[in-house]
């Protein structure tokens, strides 16, 4: 770390910047353009999340608890859905399970895009957010058909989902699919291979393989590193283990060039997972019936559920007593580790006009990073 | 053997009869550590490749007087969650740091400082991570009560209260026993 | 860069470019298009205010504290609703849907609208009726399979009916503890089966008391104004089930049969309830050692009251004992109870008559008060063609002789006439007695029958035939004065004007026979009022037919320290309707008698 002397810039990003999802500032200290030194500086949107869900019945935590997170809310309800099933020992029904897998895809697409907006944004192409935004904006239209909600879903329920598909959902989604891989070009033309994103991106912002591993940074930022880690294949959970995917390992360098690629090629795979899901989806109950919601007990234990989610991978440590009550519930977002040590590490030589590429690309989400 | 069992066989050679260790389940290895063992704990299974701090949490059991800290260990490798457990006193509750072996520890100390209020012995900088001007207890501590909070902060009521409290009869009846 | 690339900086080759010239842009569509929301969308909330029961289960689920229950004051409440009605405050509400899902009636719904304009923030808050409604199968609406709420009932175990009709032996099996407490969950403490249930017995407390498996808790709830709950949890004619707000749209929760096992499982009452240990030195009469007698001596021997009842029979329980068969109430659930009541210090004399052994005003003079609880022993008989002599029995006589264990001789082809629990009592009595067929003839239609539903179901699971919209018109007798035959004819509904409900008209040209060689008349019960002085009927006001004794609040009849309760006064007839009166003139004669400062 440099030395700050007295006559240094001091700068701060957001807490409403671009180049921040969410209201969160960095405080920066910069001799002319180089960073010398960044800090976090978070409690803007800290709304206690963990302290709420201890004072409300399981069930009535499924609407709270997925506000966490506005781009990609699922996750949130699919891990206190997963805990209460793993502690309970509950059989969650196969079409469910499937639906889960749509539903959780879905949201990564969702995300994926907001991600590409993102970064566009942040280099400045600001046609690219206008088209993603958009097209997100269809993958919302299939959320509202499914769950009645189209940012937030509320849709996971102890032991399934809320309600079966409405008529004609799979080929609304497979419509929807073909779109958006017909887009996938259009993007790749307008984005992926624009010199100006080259330029820009390549060698910037580098988290090399042991970096990452030292800060324990996960999901897409890692696989960019070149570890080739996946919650889905490493452990998976629902039914993951029944779909045919890949998981991308041709961008290896850890910039932001790598960090953007690595998300453009998994979403095509994402899209091939939720092709698989409606073709195999069988017929059947989606839910179970847990008979009375003030009543619901779990059992007392704890657990540490994770997922992969479009940034990284999302965790619940749940600890029951026995009650109708939590007792305990932390999240584990990723952002906590991306947004926070890992930024102070990376960003201290960086140039000021990459800052905020640097924390969209790493998908920075201070809402998990603070709950 | 699993790599479960290896894991918990190595543990339990290493420390002994100091330290508890379960399976919970696939790729989850649960151990019961001691307070003084949890930082040679963390050490030794760094160095045995478990490079990731998932996290680190802390649960008030307020009616033992205690605070379990648990600190979630990741190995790719083993692909194997190790979750260390350990028990302190509540009041005046303290913990080494354990920076000096994961960095990544910094900010969830900070943050267990702030809301659980165990002190992290040698960490640099226990100060303001998510709150401002906090003058009361911590509040993710069991006994801070929200609803009171909310009802002096902002004067908010609890709608539910009085409609689900069943109105007493006149007489209960020479039944009652009371 | 690239030559033939767009010179914007666009990275579209030209032709690419040109075909977004015609696409129809994503966002604001021209000519304006208004976005029509999905079918399942959730916005504003809409509530059917006839389907609504105000239970406030909205309430207690939101996440959010957005819904309130307001009390409607225009609103007239039917048994099972209140005339409270959830509003919803916008500024909170989360549009989760939870409350859709948790409504037991399913009057509540999220329909498709969305918009709520206003500059005055009060708007943001209000009472959803149906006033924006998006119509049906749009919104979220609440269906019964994917409701939060099992509107299925736990079944209660019951013996094979080719077997229990060979014996008096309990036709239940009574619930397992797993059973019992499954059952017990589904309670959502609303307590809006309290209002069903005559003596107001503390229902969500004793059955949340059954989940957490402390069934000396819930004991302890059920004394509070039934002395009798084990009884009660058996033969219960539980109108709190049909209070109860699963029963809008589903099954609704065992309470009956909770009461029965939680009340089963403590052996030994006293531990629970304890005996009074209070004297007041005062001495109550009660008349007849029924339900109602039973238990206003049980509540006056907990305040200290000297309870001494007179019994005609030789047997304790009134109805309880003598009308209901032993296969519906075994003995030892009765005996234990009665015991119980004995232990409080209640003195009952066996076979004495009032009116004959003593006299009323003896009664009168002897005491502080007197408590008339002599129910309806009496049986009524249809007054046709050969209905007296052999082999016409009343339903009330035989079902007491049975009880008593008095030998009695029916025929093979038995025919019972009425449709009440009486007359199912009677059906399954005479199976038992040893009866190849029994026929019910009744002459409504089966709807309109009287008895319970499960009654009728297991008479018909035990083989009786019914036959409904009949009527006997004559039993045929051969010259030794034997039945062989009943003629009777068949009976058409008809909705007069301004009726109540449709009037069975027989249609007397079509006249058909049964071979019948019994017959058993259950329709209907009368008091005797023998045992009252001339004088005292005129003193003590009934009502037209001098069928019921017209009593206060307090249950005290025109006479003071003359309290009445039981079947004489309430036309409900029932056991729990009994227990409730007499409990609360044990309440009444207190507040006489002026023991309570």
């Amino acid at each position: 770390m440099g030395k700050i002397r007295e006559f240094d810039f001091e700068y701060f990003i957001g807490p409403a910047h671009p180049g921040v999802t969410g209201n969160m500032s960095y405080h920066i200290w910069a001799e002319g353009d180089t960073i010398l030194k960044i800090e976090p500086n978070l409690g803007y949107l800290h709304r206690g999340f963990e302290k709420l869900v201890e004072q409300r019945h399981w069930i009535k935590n499924f609407p709270l608890i997925l506000r966490i997170c506005v781009p990609e809310p699922d996750v949130n309800e699919v891990l206190l859905a997963m805990a209460v099933e793993e502690l309970n020992e509950i059989d969650v029904p196969e079409r469910a399970q499937y639906i889960r897998i749509i539903v959780l895809e879905l949201a990564r697409l969702a995300a994926y895009l907001f991600y590409f907006g993102g970064v566009a944004g942040a280099i400045g192409l600001y046609t690219i957010p206008q088209w993603t935004i958009g097209d997100r904006d269809y993958i919302l239209d299939l959320f509202e058909e499914l769950t009645g909600g189209r940012v937030y879903h509320i849709y996971q329920t102890i032991g399934g989902v809320r309600r079966d598909t409405p008529e004609g959902f799979e080929e609304r989604v497979l419509k929807v699919l073909d779109y958006l891989e017909e887009r996938l070009k259009d993007y790749d033309k307008l984005f992926f291979e624009h010199p100006l994103f080259l330029k820009r991106t390549k060698g910037i912002g580098i988290v090399d393989k042991d970096t990452a591993l030292r800060f324990s940074v996960t999901g897409p930022n890692l696989r960019a590193a070149g570890v080739n880690y996946d919650v889905r294949k490493q452990e998976p959970y629902l039914i993951y283990d029944r779909f045919d995917f890949d998981v991308p390992d041709i961008y290896r360098d850890g910039d932001v060039y790598s960090r953007a690629m690595q998300r453009r090629l998994e979403f095509a795979e994402s899209i091939r997972i939720i092709r698989q899901a409606i073709d195999k989806m069988p017929g059947g109950a989606v839910n179970i019936k847990i008979r009375n919601p003030f009543e619901y007990r779990v059992r007392a234990g704890s657990t540490y559920v994770k997922l992969e989610s479009s940034k990284g991978e999302y965790g619940f440590y749940v600890v029951s007593d026995g009650g109708v009550l939590p007792y305990r519930l932390h999240v584990r977002g990723p952002s906590f580790s991306h947004g926070l040590q890992l930024v102070r590490h990376i960003a201290e030589g960086t140039n000021i006009a990459d800052i905020s590429m640097i924390l969209f690309s790493l998908d920075v989400c201070p809402p998990d990073a603070e709950r | 053997m699993t790599v479960e069992e290896t894991i918990k066989k190595d543990i339990e050679t290493t420390f002994g009869e100091l330290v508890r260790v379960e399976i919970e389940r696939k790729h989850r290895v649960r151990a019961y550590t001691p307070r003084n063992m949890v930082l040679p704990m963390l050490a030794y299974l760094k160095q045995r490749g478990f490079h990731q701090f998932t996290l680190l949490t802390c649960v008030d059991w307020i009616k033992d007087g205690k605070f379990e800290l648990v600190y979630n260990l990741y190995s790719l490798n083993y692909n194997v969650h190790v979750l260390i457990s350990t028990k302190i006193n509540r009041d005046k509750a303290t913990m080494p740091t354990a920076i000096n072996v994961y960095e990544m520890a910094f900010d969830y100390e900070r943050e267990i400082h702030e809301m659980f209020g165990v002190e992290f012995e040698g960490h640099p900088r226990l100060d303001e991570f998510l709150l401002e001007d906090w003058k009361g207890i911590p509040p993710m501590r069991k006994d801070f009560d929200t609803r009171k909070y909310v009802e002096e902060k902002y004067g908010m009521k609890d709608l539910t209260k009085e409609l689900f409290t069943r109105k007493e009869q006149p007489y209960r009846g020479p039944g009652s026993n009371g | 860069m690239q030559k033939g690339r767009c010179v914007m900086g666009m990275n579209l080759k030209f032709f690419d470019a040109l075909k977004f010239l015609v696409r129809k842009p994503h966002t604001v569509r021209v000519p304006y298009e208004k976005k029509e929301p999905a079918k399942r969308y959730r916005g504003i909330h809409v509530n059917d205010w006839e389907k609504c029961i105000g239970c406030g289960n909205c309430a207690k689920i939101c996440t959010c504290q957005a819904i309130e229950m307001v009390e409607i004051p225009t609103l007239t409440p039917k048994m099972g609703a209140t005339n409270l009605r959830p509003q919803v405050d916008y500024g909170r509400c989360s549009f989760c849907g939870q409350c859709v899902d948790v409504c037991p009636t399913g009057s509540l719904k999220l329909s498709t609208e969305y918009e709520i304009i206003s500059s005055d923030i009060n708007d943001f808050k209000f009472i959803p009726n149906l006033n924006r409604d998006s119509g049906p199968g749009t919104g979220w609406e609440s269906d019964i399979e994917s409701s939060l709420l099992d509107f299925k009932r736990v079944e209660m175990p019951e013996r094979d009916p080719k077997e229990r009709k060979k014996d008096f032996d309990w036709v239940l099996k009574g619930f397992s503890e797993e059973e019992a407490v499954f059952e017990a969950v589904r309670c959502l403490g609303c307590a809006l089966c309290v209002q069903g249930c005559p003596t107001g017995m503390y229902i969500p407390e004793y059955i949340n008391a059954i989940f957490n498996k402390d069934y000396e808790k819930s004991v302890e709830w059920m004394f509070i104004n039934n002395p009798l709950p084990e009884v009660c949890g058996t033969i219960c004619t539980h109108r709190c089930e049909d209070a109860c707000v699963y029963h809008n749209r589903g099954q609704a929760v065992q309470i009956r049969y909770l009461k029965g096992f939680a009340a089963g499982k403590v052996d030994d009452y006293e531990k629970v309830v304890g005996i009074s240990k209070k004297k007041a030195d005062k001495k109550v009469a009660l008349i007849g050692a029924g339900p109602a007698s039973l238990s206003c001596a049980f509540y006056l021997r907990r305040e200290g009251v000297d309870a001494v009842i007179y019994e005609a029979q030789k047997v304790a329980g009134g109805m309880l004992k003598l009308g209901i068969p032993r296969y519906r109430l075994p003995d030892s659930i009765l005996s234990k109870e009665i015991d119980f009541i004995k232990k409080q210090g209640v003195e009952i004399k066996f076979g004495i008559r009032v009116g004959v052994d003593v006299t009323f005003e003896q009664l009168l003079k002897m005491y502080d008060a007197v408590f008339i609880g002599t129910g309806y022993h009496v049986g009524s008989r249809m007054g046709i063609p050969g209905d007296e002599g052999e082999g016409v029995f009343d339903a009330a006589t035989l079902l007491r002789d049975v009880n008593l264990g008095k030998e009695v001789k029916i025929g093979k082809k038995v025919l019972v006439i009425g449709g009440g629990d009486v007359a199912m009592d009677a059906t399954r009595t005479a199976l038992r007695l040893g009866a190849e067929e029994v026929i019910l003839s009744y002459r409504r239609r089966y709807v309109d029958m009287p008895a319970s539903d499960e009654e009728k179901h297991e008479a018909e699971a035990e083989g009786v035939k019914f036959m409904t919209q009949t009527l006997p018109v004559e039993i045929v007798r051969d010259k030794n004065g034997r039945i062989t035959k009943v003629k009777y004819v068949e009976t058409e509904m008809v909705h007069e004007e301004g009726a109540r409900r449709p009037k069975p008209v027989p249609k007397m040209d079509n006249v058909m026979e049964w071979e019948i060689d019994t017959v058993i008349m259950a329709i209907g019960q009368k008091p005797d009022w023998s045992f009252l002085p001339d004088e005292w009927k005129n003193k003590i006001k009934f009502d037209r037919r001098m069928n019921h004794i017209i009593v206060n609040d307090d249950m005290m009849t025109d006479v003071e320290g003359v309290f009445a309760g039981g079947d004489i006064v309430n036309p409900r007839a029932d056991a729990i309707s009994a227990i409730a009166d007499g409990r609360k003139a044990a309440l009444g004669i207190i507040k006489y008698l002026e023991i309570r400062k």
